[in-house]
């Protein structure tokens, strides 16, 4: 069967797909780490990367010219000698300052890189070169700084190692740096040069995962030993206790009632505060309700930080202000937390609100908070209503585990009885956490369907 | 002098675009004039001009109050004494009929009392008599998302009349209702003119409304006035001025 | 009252409805639920109007203490800042991977009832456990340390992300399945050309928006020693001297969320809308590089 088409049609070039540059790009950033093996040896290594470079560029089709080979050649031989001599020539541990200072040589190196780009794709700006600079020489501090700081290569900072070692390590170091600069380098290189932003963000990924994985030690060796030893675990938890004598001599109680009971408490004070304090914030950022441009930017900059800061950070800032173990500390860290995400996301939902009746109520004489609040608040009211039990709820979460930060509730017992090692304690006051959280999940959920 | 006294005012939005040119008229207590012109001649921004919701230039007297330079509360002062109907209602769809009708009543009740919801036993009276007026009163207690076009209308009208103004503004009041009901609210403005006497300004669209309920006609033409009289001296010729082509039935109401 | 008195038969029409009571009952309910447990809170937590009228003076000596900042152990602050982003980095990963086919195993539009309830109930006990509860766990088998904490976050972010990934699954528009479906297709290529194009948008948003979530949560996690910035703001606030310390822990923290946040939210944004993102950032970068304005010449053309 034949499917005829009209002979004016004109069929498009398909569109380039990331998919083509991946081989290229992989086996370009494992290159340029492979060649880190030569050594201390940094013009010879400058050669071996700016030839590795060109040959991805050759590849990728962004330039087959000798006159960039030699660029590229020639900028690694400066960046990578500058390179080895600062790690050389340090005399104390490779510490943040020194990172940057040695990354010179990367950004030398990628801005050469980004000047390949500029001269054979028109369209870029001369920033271009800047943006590449800072590609290459961010991805060389960022492995620099943590493999030597808290990665495989620590040691290196240690001073009772021998000669050999510090060979070794350093050797390690290049490939490190080398994979790093040119995952995210090269990645951004290829990723200017065809337009593809998929590849710039993969290769950070890559980059990222990488060194994220080796950093905190992450084994799955570890995984699979302790999984064999499950049983043992669950012996230290289980059975769980419910009671204990609140110190030595004394009768056995449930210690977890009064707590327990404490944190329903903060959560309540908190949402509720936390809640009423959000209204004006949130009618302040949003655009349509804001008395002025000045208060907007304000009240909007205000949320933003401090959205930024987590619920334990309130708590851990309260409790040394107000005093630790003190559960005001935990309302008043509460009431932070509400009063963040409620304002944030009731500013969202007034953003979209109707502005008739907004012009209505100023047309009629009315104030500014009058308007608010008999134009504006009545639209978002079911919202608002929502909101304030979705923040209950988190509230309910949070305060559980305010109190490891000593701002009471039963966060407070529970980090108390894990620092006397009564795991089958804190195994029952784990399943009263999870028990009431999962409730109070679910009487959210059903209470939000029921109003909506 | 008159009771509403424009003297070369002139409107400016942010934007750079001038709405108003130069505009110097006068209208007098208990006038219900028609303000005509094509979309974007300048009528809303006429009507808002009164009130202070424009960014206005020159000079607009209000009942003896200048509006241009006027400080928050003056204006506040001279909005609470203008109501104002819109195209679109502009009611608080959530809410009941009483609460949108007693919005009119924010300016007249002290701060306290509306920020904690306690209406005054008299304010509340206000509110239900205008409901009245406008024969809604039945609806009192249901969401003004409920009700019909031409009924959120004349909560509108009622929201206006419970400021218990000296002159109400409306901007295309039923360009958003059907025929019948059209006629219907602009019999309801008409009678709040005469048995009140409440100056009555309206920006109408269709010619034929204008002509049988006005009686005095301002005719906008890009921002300037290119006719100001009585509605009977109004021929086709001066439609042509006004709207620079002849009409066309999409002019006329009863045509469509 | 100038609204005048109307005619006679006008009033006679007319009829004024009593104000209904069920708002008002339930006002008054709303009211009492929220007013009683609040004043049981209160009196609970001895909140007295003392403690609240000395609390602004005591925070007030904090901030104080804490300003200005002492950047002195910069490093320590980068290594440390670095392990919290590294830590949530590694949970969202685990997250990721883990949650994908766990979500659509939960989604009633792919799998069978007798597995997506059974998937549901390990997604939502999972989730009941606050992160910092799981490390507190995790921490008697695999030791102090960051590798701990990815393990908490990366298990807790199973649990939301799985529950969130199935709702985008079962919203997906179920007209290119049944096509797919019509055309011979089995379970596996409806997913693959049916449900991913349509969901892996929004599935990756949050990935993105669980990282930035992450990144709060890992920066909190030191306080059980499960790595990261956490456990250097807490230690520093224990002594007064150090508080200028903790202020410039605290600040290098926010600035460093900050960022985190408008570059992950402006991705967020790109991956969602399929626009280019308008964002101060990117905007930046396009009118530095050029990136933005289109090729003269494109590439095999």
């Amino acid at each position: 069967m034949t499917l005829f088409a009209p002979e004016t049609q004109v069929r498009p070039v398909e569109p380039t797909r990331a998919v083509r540059y991946v081989l290229p790009l992989g086996i370009g950033i494992a290159a340029t780490g492979i060649v880190g093996w030569v050594g201390p040896v940094g013009p010879l290594w400058g050669i071996l990367v700016g030839l590795v470079t060109f040959g991805v560029f050759f590849w990728a089709d962004i330039t087959k010219h000798w006159i960039d080979a030699v660029i590229l050649v020639v900028a690694g031989i400066l960046g990578l000698s500058f390179f080895d001599w600062v790690l050389a020539a340090r005399t104390g541990p490779v510490d943040f300052k020194l990172s940057l200072i040695a990354a010179i040589g990367w950004l030398i190196y990628g801005a050469a890189t980004g000047f390949v780009v500029y001269r054979h794709r028109p369209g870029y700006r001369a920033g271009i070169i800047g943006f590449q600079a800072l590609a290459w020489g961010g991805g060389a501090t960022l492995a620099l700084f943590t493999a030597t700081t808290m990665g495989v290569l620590a040691p290196l900072n240690v001073r009772q190692i021998d000669a050999g070692e510090i060979q070794a390590l350093t050797i390690g170091l290049f490939v490190v740096t080398g994979l790093a600069a040119s995952g995210i380098g090269l990645g951004a290189n290829v990723s200017f040069a065809t337009r593809l932003p998929s590849l710039f963000a993969g290769g950070l990924v890559l980059v990222l995962t990488v060194m994220a994985y080796n950093e905190i030690q992450f084994s799955t060796a570890a995984i699979a030993t302790q999984l064999t030893r499950v049983g043992e675990i669950v012996d230290d938890f289980w059975p769980p206790v419910w009671k204990w004598p609140k110190s030595v001599g004394q009768p056995e109680t449930f210690n977890i009632v009064q707590p327990f009971i404490e944190t329903f408490q903060i959560a309540i004070v908190g949402a509720t505060i936390g809640n009423i304090f959000a209204l004006p914030l949130a009618f302040y950022a949003s655009r349509m309700t804001a008395p002025s441009n000045l208060a907007y930017r304000i009240a909007k900059g205000l949320l933003n930080v401090t959205r930024t800061i987590p619920d334990l950070v309130w708590g851990i800032l309260f409790a040394t202000a107000v005093g630790f173990g003190n559960p005001f500390a935990g309302a008043l860290a509460m009431i932070m937390f509400s009063l963040t995400i409620m304002a944030k996301l009731l500013s969202e939902t007034v953003d979209a609100i109707d502005i008739g009746p907004l012009e209505a109520g100023r047309a009629s004489g009315a104030t500014h908070t009058q308007v608010i609040q008999y134009a504006a608040f009545p639209q978002v009211r079911p919202n608002y209503v929502a909101y304030a039990l979705y923040i209950f709820e988190l509230n309910i979460r949070a305060s559980v585990v305010i109190g490891f930060v000593g701002a009471g509730g039963i966060g407070r017992l529970l980090n108390e009885r894990r620092n006397f090692f009564q795991w089958d304690q804190v195994m029952a006051i784990v399943i009263v956490i999870f028990v009431s959280v999962l409730l109070i999940e679910w009487l959210s959920i059903w209470a939000r369907r029921k109003l909506v | 002098m008159g009771f509403i006294d424009f003297t070369n005012t002139s409107v400016t939005y942010p934007g750079g675009l001038v709405a108003l040119k130069d505009v110097t008229l006068s209208i007098e207590e208990g006038e219900f004039v028609v303000v005509v012109g094509l979309s974007g001649a300048g009528k809303s921004t006429m009507l808002r001009a009164i009130n202070g919701l424009v960014p206005v230039a020159g000079s607009v007297l209000v009942d003896g109050r200048e509006v241009v330079g006027a400080s928050q509360s003056e204006l506040r002062a001279v909005r609470s004494d203008v109501g104002m109907i819109f195209q679109t209602f502009n009611l608080v769809n959530r809410s009941r009929v009483v609460n949108n009708a007693l919005m009119g009543r924010l300016s007249k009740i002290p701060r306290w009392r509306s920020l904690l919801g306690l209406w005054p036993a008299e304010d509340k009276e206000i509110a239900l008599q205008s409901l009245e007026r406008v024969d809604i009163v039945e609806k009192a207690y249901i969401r003004a998302s409920d009700l019909s076009g031409g009924q959120q209308q004349r909560v509108g009208i009622a929201r206006a009349l419970a400021q218990e103004p000296k002159i109400i503004l409306a901007d295309e009041p039923v360009a958003s209702l059907d025929p019948v009901t059209s006629h219907m609210v602009m019999r309801d403005l008409q009678r709040i003119n005469r048995e009140l006497g409440i100056t009555t300004l309206i920006n109408l669209h269709f010619l034929d409304l204008a002509r049988q309920y006005g009686k005095r006609l301002i005719g906008l033409n890009d921002g300037l006035v290119v006719f100001d009289g009585d509605i009977a001296d109004v021929n086709d010729e001066v439609f042509r001025g006004i709207y620079g082509r002849a009409i066309t039935p999409d002019d006329l109401l009863n045509e469509k | 009252m100038t609204v005048p008195d109307l005619t006679p038969d006008e009033k006679m029409e007319q009829f004024r409805p009593q104000e209904p009571l069920g708002p008002r009952i339930i006002r008054w309910v709303v009211g009492i639920a929220i007013v009683v447990p609040f004043i049981w809170a209160v009196i609970g937590l001895e909140i007295s109007p003392e403690r609240i009228w000395r609390a602004p003076s005591e925070i007030w000596v904090l901030l104080s203490g804490m300003f200005p900042p002492d950047f002195d152990d910069s490093g320590r602050i980068v290594a440390k800042l670095l392990e919290s982003i590294y830590i949530a980095w590694i949970g969202t990963m685990m997250g990721a991977v883990f949650s994908f086919p766990l979500s659509f195993m939960a989604a009633t539009n792919v799998a069978p009832r007798w597995m997506t309830i059974p998937t549901r109930a390990f997604l939502s006990a999972i989730r009941a456990f606050p992160e910092l509860i799981l490390a507190v766990i995790l921490i008697v088998p695999f030791g102090l340390g960051p590798f701990t904490g990815a393990l908490a976050i990366g298990l807790h972010s199973i649990g939301t992300l799985g529950k969130l990934s199935s709702e985008v699954i079962e919203g997906v528009d179920d007209g290119p399945i049944e096509a797919i479906r019509s055309a011979g297709g089995t379970l596996p290529l409806q997913m693959r050309y049916g449900i991913i194009p349509q969901a892996m948008p929004t599935i990756v948003a949050y990935w993105l928006y669980r990282f930035e979530i992450n990144i709060r949560a890992s920066a909190v996690l030191g306080l059980v020693g499960a790595g990261g910035i956490g456990a250097d703001i807490v230690a520093r606030l224990h002594f007064r001297a150090d508080w200028p310390k903790a202020g410039a822990a605290l600040l290098a923290t926010i600035g460093v969320v900050l960022v985190i946040d408008a570059v992950s939210s402006s991705i967020r944004r790109r991956i969602i809308t399929g626009q280019p993102s308008t964002s101060m950032l990117s905007k930046g970068m396009i009118a530095i590089t050029g990136a933005g304005r289109p090729p003269s010449t494109e590439l095999g053309a």
